[in-house]
């Protein structure tokens, strides 16, 4: 298996696709950080911040740390870059034949999969790690001396909610990749599902008949995987409308779950 | 050193068998040609002897499949396509990248490049490099691991002249130190140059496994030409001798050709009955006579034109 992880560790840090990928997504997130509290600050935000609660300063913090994303129906847009590396990960061997050659390199296709997911897991949440601990750092410099209740409890736990999403998110694309052998449609289905599919179908449900069972709609696996990040008051139970963050988790976990067996039983199975 | 056991190997796509029930050996010390016609299941055979298409049969390398090899490149080093690549990683890290699943390090990497001659393009992408030097990194990813079993797919399609003959020499070399290299191929004037033994296919069967020089020896290219004043005479002798094994034909300018006996026998047998010989010449079958005596029939894919009409309109 260590023979396997290197494999995939050097092919993934010799591309250069993987490194401005992350670095776009570091910069993209902290830039996006950088100009929304420097504008606070000129705006006149102590004004804001004498009357905030510690409450709406860690909703101004997180949403500042994890660029805007915990609000429905803000996405995670660090997640839908990073997750692009999950695509070329298994793109990448069937577009260029090179799965051929790892395969004779690393003929163990269980070790294969099981390292390429590993390895984009690691590499993904290191990425949202780094981002959110410079955005935080930028918002930091930019509030100081507002006096904004700090809870570095609160913020850790949304930075390792967003470090989760992001990981399923790039497994759930690497097995549609895995599944289509064609990472053009990945790519496509990563933006589209979420953002038109997922609207149509809950559009869908507000039609006379249907809107009864509207609420089915929370199980839709995007909409699901968005709790796991976003702030929702009235979300009070795992299962409930709307799903709190532990039923986002399980819904878009079990999602991504299903995907990932059924690219392994496919790459297990296949001609490479 | 290994030996290489392909046993019952089998593959179907959509119901038509590519390669069926296929089993030979590949020994070592030997370049073991691997021949057949466009469509034969060259390449299929190959890519189910190192588990990468998934079929019937099993293939051993002294003894075990090759997915339970670990590390297997520093046992069997193959090259089964050209430019199997991405073509924005340098020549030399897509090389690092097979290195690094076996520990193998990068001076060995430089080794191998400097090997196939790709060392002053060590750090350019392989998208600029034409089809030979393709095949060359692809000949260096085969070598990386210094193995004692190779298996080549073509590896001489791209490379010029020179390059086909420095893949040959060092096959031999590679091949004389002991190792086991199987090598499919249509260069058939290469093949003869470099085989020690030939496995030839037609539309997924086995046709035919041995050493060349017993192929070439049982081919019917192999005749003796006669040029004699006493053309039908001979040809009546040699016909006599022969006894339905072998054939003679006489043409009236004075040639007979005769396969089944050897040059030396019908100069005894025109001597013995006192027949002038003008000339007489044992003439070798070619690999490509063998070639088109055993596979004559079986091309996946035949062109419409001379020498080949549809039944009924020739």
């Amino acid at each position: 298996m260590s023979d396997a992880f290197a494999y995939e560790w050097r092919r993934i840090t010799t591309l250069r696709s993987t490194w401005w990928l992350s670095i776009g997504a570091v910069v993209l997130g902290v830039g996006l950080t950088f100009l929304v509290a420097m504008a606070l600050r000129l705006s006149g935000a102590e004004m804001v911040a004498e009357a905030m609660s510690a409450d709406d300063s860690l909703i101004v913090l997180e949403m500042l740390t994890t660029q805007f994303s915990n609000f429905d129906p803000m996405f995670y847009l660090v997640a839908y870059i990073v997750a692009i590396i999950g695509i070329f990960s298994w793109g990448h061997e069937y577009r260029h034949g090179m799965i051929r050659a790892t395969l004779t390199a690393v003929p163990q296709r269980r070790a294969v999969w099981t390292a390429k997911y590993a390895v984009a897991a690691g590499w993904t949440a290191t990425v949202v790690l780094v981002t959110c601990l410079l955005s935080f750092a930028v918002a930091a410099l930019w509030l100081a001396g507002l006096g904004l209740d700090v809870d570095l409890p609160a913020l850790a736990a949304a930075v390792v909610r967003r470090m989760g999403y992001t990981v399923l998110l790039t497994w759930v694309v690497m097995s549609l990749t895995v599944l289509v052998r064609n990472q053009t449609f990945a790519l496509v289905v990563m933006y589209l599902w979420p953002m038109a599919i997922e609207t149509v179908v809950k559009g869908i449900f507000t039609i006379p008949g249907l809107s009864e069972h509207r609420e089915l709609t929370r199980f839709l696996p995007f909409n699901a995987g968005g709790r796991i990040m976003q702030r929702e008051p009235s979300a009070d139970a795992v299962f409930g409308d709307p799903l709190n963050a532990v039923g986002g988790l399980v819904v878009f976990g079990l999602f991504a779950a299903v995907l990932m067996v059924l690219a392994l039983a496919l790459f297990e199975r296949r001609d490479a | 050193m290994a030996v290489i056991e392909a046993r019952g190997l089998g593959k179907s796509y959509g119901g038509k068998p590519a390669v069926t029930d296929l089993s030979f050996d590949v020994r070592p010390g030997t370049v073991t040609g691997f021949l057949g016609p466009n469509g034969a299941g060259k390449s299929t055979t190959m890519r189910l002897m190192l588990g990468l298409d998934r079929g019937a049969g099993s293939t051993t390398f002294d003894g075990r499949p090759f997915d339970t090899i670990r590390q297997p490149m520093r046992e069997v080093g193959a090259l089964l396509e050209a430019k199997p690549f991405h073509p924005t990683r340098t020549a030399r890290n897509h090389l690092r990248v097979l290195a690094a699943g076996h520990r193998i390090p990068d001076r060995r990497v430089d080794e191998v490049l400097g090997l196939v001659g790709l060392s002053e393009v060590a750090r350019k992408k392989p998208s600029t490099f034409s089809m030979g030097m393709g095949q060359r990194l692809g000949l260096a990813a085969a070598l990386l691991g210094d193995p004692h079993t190779l298996i080549l797919d073509e590896p001489a399609n791209g490379l010029d002249p020179q390059g086909i003959r420095w893949m040959r020499d060092l096959l031999k070399r590679l091949a004389s130190e002991g190792r086991s290299v199987l090598v499919s191929s249509h260069l058939l004037s290469e093949m003869a140059l470099m085989a020690d033994e030939l496995v030839v296919l037609g539309r997924g069967r086995l046709i035919t496994h041995g050493p060349v020089a017993e192929l070439t020896g049982r081919s019917a290219g192999n005749r003796v030409l006669v040029r004699t004043p006493q053309a039908r005479e001979l040809a009546s002798l040699v016909g006599a001798r022969l006894a339905g094994t072998g054939s003679v034909q006489a043409t009236d300018d004075g040639e007979v050709s005769v396969t089944g006996l050897s040059a030396q026998e019908v100069g005894d047998l025109a001597f013995e009955h006192r027949i002038r010989v003008h000339g007489l010449t044992a003439q070798q079958a070619s690999l490509e006579d063998v070639f088109l005596e055993l596979t004559g029939g079986d091309e996946e894919f035949r062109a419409r034109g001379a020498g080949h009409h549809e039944g009924g309109r020739a």
